[in-house]
């Protein structure tokens, strides 16, 4: 770009534009941060007027988040003396700790459906992307609307049906069940992404490969899918975080066994109404991963909203 | 659209080559492939599909596994679109549908504007903005209402700094008044990111040389914009708008945690409305003819969307 | 509107598109109006009208 380009913007215009997205960023942050704040105070501070900004940093959220606590008398907790630095956080309330609460467990259930999900969406969504890259399908324009759409179907709607075929069917609150469920969710996003992917990697590459005798098969894992691996990864992470944050399906169609996070944490409940402070940190745990693959995926993102349209 | 991807596969294959090929036929491969993902989406999607088409027209009740459903037509698509309460319901909706869309479209496209000034480190606040859009909905509806406690609340607070009210004066998710604006702050806060991406992108798709034309033809800025930016940015931000409205049609999960339809039903969006028929008051029959409503809104959409996604991708 | 119309009689794709597009976005705007309860009554089965008949006209040839 010359000096004397008529569409590079003016030095002055620059600094203006800049302070304002700047003040935009901060503001949309505060939310965000205040969150992982609340998860560091104690529950009185966390609902104390005005909000402090200011205040003594404690684990507390957090050990009540994964405990749960039982009220005891004096008699018993001077008898016996706290265990472990978080034993001696819940003595302050009088209580001690009886064992894990049901976070972990939730926590876990979403990683598996998660990942379950995840691989199952991208391994059937590469098989489908590639074919409608490279072959002649029938009606393939109508094929590929269709898979779209059914991303497009209001979860709830849905929900009935699936409500009433997982009952039958002995899938409801498993986690064989969501995995499925989710897969089907994703697997139009993982087609029509991974299809944008493809179109991309040169054909030549494969009538190389199959000039020298690859057969089909061959040229598809030995030449396609090096290539496509970047677009393969960060599709992978937008299945992921999907089914990570998925929660209607998971409040209607789970409520034990297969619960995910998102359900769970408005749930949590600490003595004498909703604990802020264990919630805020529930949160924490929850939101920050998506948070590092966001950035890890910024490149790609525009992409993975707008099904491949976009591509720049 | 005759000239398909496969289309052009087929022809750049040439006759040597497809000789060549051993082991299976590529449409055998074809089908091997894309079977699966049809058969899931058969299993998953389609098959509930008809089963709830069907449904509509009983009066079944999922709660009562021994009855028998009756048939009973169209009594049920009937009864709902001649039912002041959701028409009400469709009302609320709309509110929450429109102003969205107009502060996202507004602000998103600011920030995207701004952002193309191309000042020193936008790509880092740029990926700052876009955070909140990846969060879980439900999560964040939770913990925005924490920040909306009337007492104890940040944004009340803040709202108090600045206003010099008195922070319990009012409360964002127990009134009438104010509970539908409380679910568009969060929708716009979570998702204006989504919009200026979108903006941004068809910015930058804009040529340099339209400009520098314009700029011989001495065309003023305030012309440039209006003749050559928003025209060229338009089909983008159709694209937004209308993926914004499909998916706050059928929102649930924000709304949900925030106010779960509440005060009254204020903030009773079609999603939760229809959850409460099908999942609280167990008229599974009704539920169905009200999904099948939904759905075929949400087709009609759909089918557009793609229409303005195909004229992005000529671009 | 010279071409729309001679497109329209042609059966081609672009112009019935148009068409089924207005009146899919017709069914959305009635089911969501706050103004008269019998535009509420008609929107879905002009949505559904609208609906088929993209999903067909999409299939007409394009102009050219």
């Amino acid at each position: 770009m010359s000096a004397y380009s008529v569409t590079e913007p003016s030095t002055r215009s620059k600094w203006f534009a800049g302070s304002l997205v700047i003040l935009y960023a901060l503001i949309t942050m505060i939310p965000l941060a205040w969150i992982m704040l609340t998860g560091f105070k104690s529950p009185s501070d966390a609902i104390s007027y005005p909000p402090k900004v200011v205040f003594e940093p404690t684990l507390e959220g957090y050990v009540n988040l994964f405990t749960t606590r039982t009220r005891q008398t004096k008699e018993f907790l001077e008898a016996n003396p706290p265990q472990n630095w978080a034993d001696e956080i819940v003595r302050e309330y009088d209580m001690v700790i009886v064992g894990p609460s049901k976070f972990g467990e939730r926590f876990l259930n979403s990683v598996i459906i998660g990942f379950g999900s995840t691989f199952l969406s991208i391994f059937l969504g590469t098989l489908a992307a590639y074919a409608f890259s490279r072959f002649k399908i029938p009606l393939a324009d109508d094929l590929l609307f269709f898979i779209l759409s059914t991303r497009m179907m209001p979860p709830i709607a849905v929900a009935i049906p699936i409500f009433l075929m997982y009952r039958n069917l002995g899938l409801s609150d498993t986690h064989l069940g969501m995995i499925l469920l989710y897969t089907a969710v994703n697997i139009s996003l993982a087609v029509w992404l991974l299809k944008g992917f493809i179109d991309e990697i040169p054909r030549e590459y494969e009538e190389a490969a199959l000039i020298d005798g690859y057969t089909r098969f061959q040229a598809f894992y030995k030449v396609v899918l090096p290539q496509a691996a970047t677009g393969i990864a960060s599709t992978a992470i937008f299945c992921l975080i999907f089914a990570w944050n998925e929660y209607a399906f998971a409040v209607l169609l789970t409520s034990a066994t297969a619960q995910t996070a998102p359900p769970f944490i408005p749930t949590i409940i600490g003595v004498g109404g909703l604990d802020w402070p264990a919630v805020a940190a529930g949160a924490t745990i929850f939101l920050l991963p998506v948070m590092i693959f966001t950035i890890l995926l910024r490149k790609h993102l525009l992409r993975g909203i707008t099904f491949g349209a976009v591509r720049k | 659209m005759t000239d398909t991807i496969a289309n052009r596969a087929a022809k750049a294959t040439p006759q040597k080559v497809a000789r060549k090929i051993k082991g299976l036929s590529d449409r055998a491969i074809a089908w091997i492939f894309v079977a699966p993902t049809i058969f899931l989406l058969l299993a998953i999607n389609i098959f509930p599909l008809i089963w709830t088409i069907q449904l509509s027209f009983t009066n079944y009740k999922a709660n009562r596994l021994n009855r028998e459903p009756e048939f009973i037509g169209l009594r049920n698509y009937e009864r709902i679109l001649t039912d002041s309460d959701i028409w009400l319901n469709m009302q609320a909706t709309a509110h929450f549908l429109f102003w969205t869309i107009a502060l996202q479209v507004l602000i998103g496209f600011t920030l995207a504007w701004l952002i193309n000034k191309k000042f020193k480190g936008n790509d880092l606040w740029t990926t700052i903005i876009v955070l909140p859009m990846m969060l879980s909905p439900a999560v964040v509806g939770n913990f925005w209402k924490f920040l909306y406690q009337p007492q104890i609340g940040l944004f009340n607070y803040i709202v108090a700094f600045f206003t010099g009210k008195d922070p319990s004066s009012f409360e964002m998710l127990g009134s009438v008044q104010l509970a539908p604006w409380s679910i568009v702050i969060v929708d716009t806060w979570m998702w204006t990111p989504f919009v200026m991406l979108i903006c941004l992108a068809g910015l930058r798709s804009i040529p340099d040389y339209i400009y520098e034309a314009a700029e011989v033809d001495r065309a003023s800025k305030l012309r440039q914009f209006f003749t050559i930016t928003i025209p060229m940015v338009l089909p983008f931000l159709m694209l937004a708008v209308l993926f914004r409205g499909i998916e706050n049609f059928k929102m649930f999960d924000l709304v949900v945690q925030l106010t779960g339809g509440g005060p009254g039903s204020t903030t009773e969006l079609t999603s939760i409305n229809l959850k409460r028929e099908a999942f609280e008051k167990w008229r599974t029959g009704y539920a169905s003819a009200y999904a099948i409503i939904l759905f075929v809104t949400v087709f009609g959409l759909a089918s557009i969307y793609v229409k303005a996604l195909n004229k992005v991708k000529e671009r | 509107m010279r071409t729309f119309l001679t497109g329209l009689m042609r059966l081609r794709r672009g112009p019935w598109e148009m068409l089924a597009t207005i009146i899919i976005a017709l069914g959305v705007f009635m089911l969501m109006q706050p103004f008269v309860l019998w535009a509420f009554t008609y929107s879905f089965i002009t949505t559904l009208v609208g609906t088929v008949m993209f999903i067909i006209v999409s299939h007409f040839p394009e102009d050219e």
